[in-house]
């Protein structure tokens, strides 16, 4: 076990160092980022039915003690998530190949080896057992992110580049001096040993270590006064690295702000939290409605779907903090494919803006049949994933009485089925005949597109299949995190 | 490059970058007990590396190969491990006498402290290498 967890960081590492070495000769370098990102893909799959089976699993990195040393944790809570991330980059890399040719195709020189770090970052952030690694994680993945957003120089990606640059590094210069509070408040920043000490902290410092946090992993996940770097940034990218971005980064900021705030307890943060939510969900709802892109739409879309998993976290309850862990499943891989089709789109089209695009439901239906499934799976209609979520999440909402939030999250449902239509009728209907159309977009290899598309609209299909299955497993690990002693003694012992 | 018509700055940049190269050296040995290491060493070799070039005086384009190598390097040093049995990461010390020197105590870290160095130092020099030339890995180019 300790190899597969050592696989989902090293194996994407090797990949990028090979890829890198055979970056001129494109067969070599896709064989060897696919496999260094399937590996770790395969690994933490595996990874979860042990978990399963034998409960929370410990790597203590060079053998030390977690007082001075890292430790590796893969408990219930990473497992589950990280094969949904690991298989999204897998997925996405796969469509990258396919699309390299056209002028939206990130550089594959760059992109391949890039991903890799990403992706040993993502391992790293969910795996690990102590927040000064998280932060390494973090910039590991930000560093990478970086360079991926704004390789293609254009004008627009730079500056917009600037303020995500920008944002970011104050959220990690945030994080960092948050360290060192905790540091100096507890003596440690291995999150078993918090989980012990900060409980027995004074009120103040309890939760202003907790609202700080807040800050820092919000700025990350793009909740509401923090989100304005995210809609602007996100659509400039090249599709592939959207759709990585979209379904994976805001996504990190929340599953750490799941596991910090939830191990150690800040109940009391719960009510600000659920007023934050409420606005983040309505505001990027709101926001998606106003835009006549394909991708500023669905950018705006991941802030308003934030809220949902803030207010899961924010209920404090198992059935809430559970809602929170399936709709984070839920979401990448749904947010990722939209993106996916979003990318499709524009490659057919020659452009992704709804006035200048129409009919594609007629010409290509297959497209729009990969973009209908997970935009009602996003909307949240039954029988797809994003209602059981949406569901678990809202009933949650009720059962704690908390009123307001679960208004602000139907209304928030409804918006986003607005505009999902709003997508629909722009780049579906219509008649063909548009002069606008840019036939020289080059069309890229459709068929590995396609499949990469398709493959991902299965996945998300399987989620709703197993929705059962998930939603016990979210409603276990939520309370292995509430109830942290299995956790502490898993670390410890 | 801009400067490469300064006397001055060349000769200083000449005579002052080998006893650099010996702090940085310093400091990736110096690393395993004291303030430095890996990526400190890195950090002042770069800087060798940008003042030389804005020097005019060479123009390094290795830096991917060093990325390459030293990442695999680390990743082969953390890996290792396994093999055995061990942790991820976990170190072997070995320690022997020299002529001079007395006795030298080593280990898996020198290596990994090494591959982090040459990543370092390999990323300094693509970027520099990006903001120089059109044709680069950063540069937007055609995607081929």
């Amino acid at each position: 076990m300790s190899t597969l967890v050592a696989a989902t960081i090293l194996a994407p590492l090797t990949s990028a160092a090979l890829g890198m070495a055979v970056r001129r000769r494109a067969e070599l370098r896709d064989l060897a980022t696919l496999l260094g990102l399937g590996a770790a893909a395969a690994a933490s799959l595996a990874l979860l039915f042990q978990v399963v089976a034998n409960g929370t699993h410990v790597v203590r990195v060079g053998g030390w003690h977690p007082e001075l040393g890292i430790v590796l944790v893969a408990d219930l809570f990473a497992a589950l998530v990280l094969p949904v991330a690991l298989t999204i980059i897998f997925v996405v890399e796969l469509f990258a190949i396919g699309q390299r040719r056209t002028a939206w195709g990130a550089n594959p020189e760059l992109a391949g080896p890039l991903l890799g770090v990403m992706t040993a970052g993502v391992s790293l952030a969910m795996l690990t057992g102590d927040l000064f690694t998280l932060f390494v994680a973090f910039e590991l993945i930000l560093v990478s992110s970086y360079v991926l957003l704004t390789h293609q120089g254009q004008r627009a990606q730079i500056r917009s580049g600037m303020t995500y640059v920008a944002m970011n590094l104050l959220a990690s210069t945030l994080f960092l001096f948050g360290l060192a509070f905790v540091y100096a408040a507890t003596g440690t920043v291995n999150l078993a040993l918090l989980t012990e000490r900060i409980p027995e902290l004074s009120d103040g410092v309890r939760l202003g270590i907790g609202a700080w946090f807040f800050v820092v992993f919000g700025t990350k996940a793009a909740v509401f006064p923090l989100f304005s770097w995210l809609p602007d940034s996100y659509p400039t990218a090249p599709t592939t690295i959207t759709a990585v971005f979209a379904g994976l980064l805001t996504k990190i900021g929340i599953y750490a702000m799941i596991r910090f705030h939830t191990l150690t307890g800040m109940d009391r943060l719960g009510s600000v939290m659920l007023v934050i939510a409420g606005v983040t969900m309505v505001v990027g709802a709101l926001g998606a409605l106003a835009q006549s892109d394909v991708k500023r739409i669905l950018s705006f879309h991941i802030i308003s779907q934030i809220g949902y998993m803030l207010m899961g976290l924010g209920l404090f309850s198992a059935a809430g903090t559970a809602g929170a862990i399936l709709f984070l499943v839920h979401h990448m891989p749904v947010k990722t494919v939209l993106f996916l089709v979003g990318g499709l789109i524009e490659n057919e089209q020659g452009t992704g803006s709804l006035d200048r695009s129409a009919g594609m439901a007629a010409r290509r239906p297959l497209i729009a049949a990969l973009f209908a499934i997970p935009a009602l799976s996003l909307a949240g209609l039954p029988p797809f994933s994003g209602f059981v979520a949406k569901f678990a999440v809202i009933s949650a909402g009720i059962e704690a009485a908390s009123t307001p939030v679960v208004i602000a999250a139907l209304a928030a449902g409804a918006l986003t089925l607005l505009s999902m239509a709003k997508i629909w009728i722009g780049v579906f209907w219509g008649s063909t005949d548009d002069a606008d159309i840019d036939r020289e977009a080059a069309p890229g290899n459709r068929r590995t597109m396609l499949a990469a598309t398709g493959l991902a609209v299965a996945g998300t299909l399987t989620i709703s299949l197993m929705a059962g299955t998930l939603f016990d497993l979210s409603r276990q690990a939520s309370d292995d995190l509430r109830t942290p002693d299995a956790y502490i003694s898993a670390v410890l012992s | 490059m801009i400067l490469s018509r300064s006397p001055i700055f060349q000769l200083g940049v000449q005579s002052a970058s080998p006893l650099a190269v010996i702090v940085g050296v310093y400091l990736l040995f110096a690393g395993h007990n004291n303030p430095g290491g890996g990526f400190a060493a890195g950090l002042v070799l770069g800087a060798v590396v940008i003042l030389r070039t804005l020097a005019g005086l060479q123009k390094p384009t290795f830096g991917p190969a060093l990325i390459t190598g030293g990442t695999l390097l680390v990743v082969a040093v953390a890996a290792a491990p396994i093999l055995w049995g061990d942790a991820m990461l976990d170190q072997k010390v070995v320690s022997f006498d020299l002529p001079l020197l007395g006795t030298v105590k080593t280990g898996s870290a020198l290596p990994f402290d090494i591959g982090v160095t040459a990543i370092v130092v390999g990323l300094v020099i693509a970027l520099l290498d990006g903001l120089s030339t059109s044709d680069s890995l950063v540069s937007k180019g055609n995607p081929a």
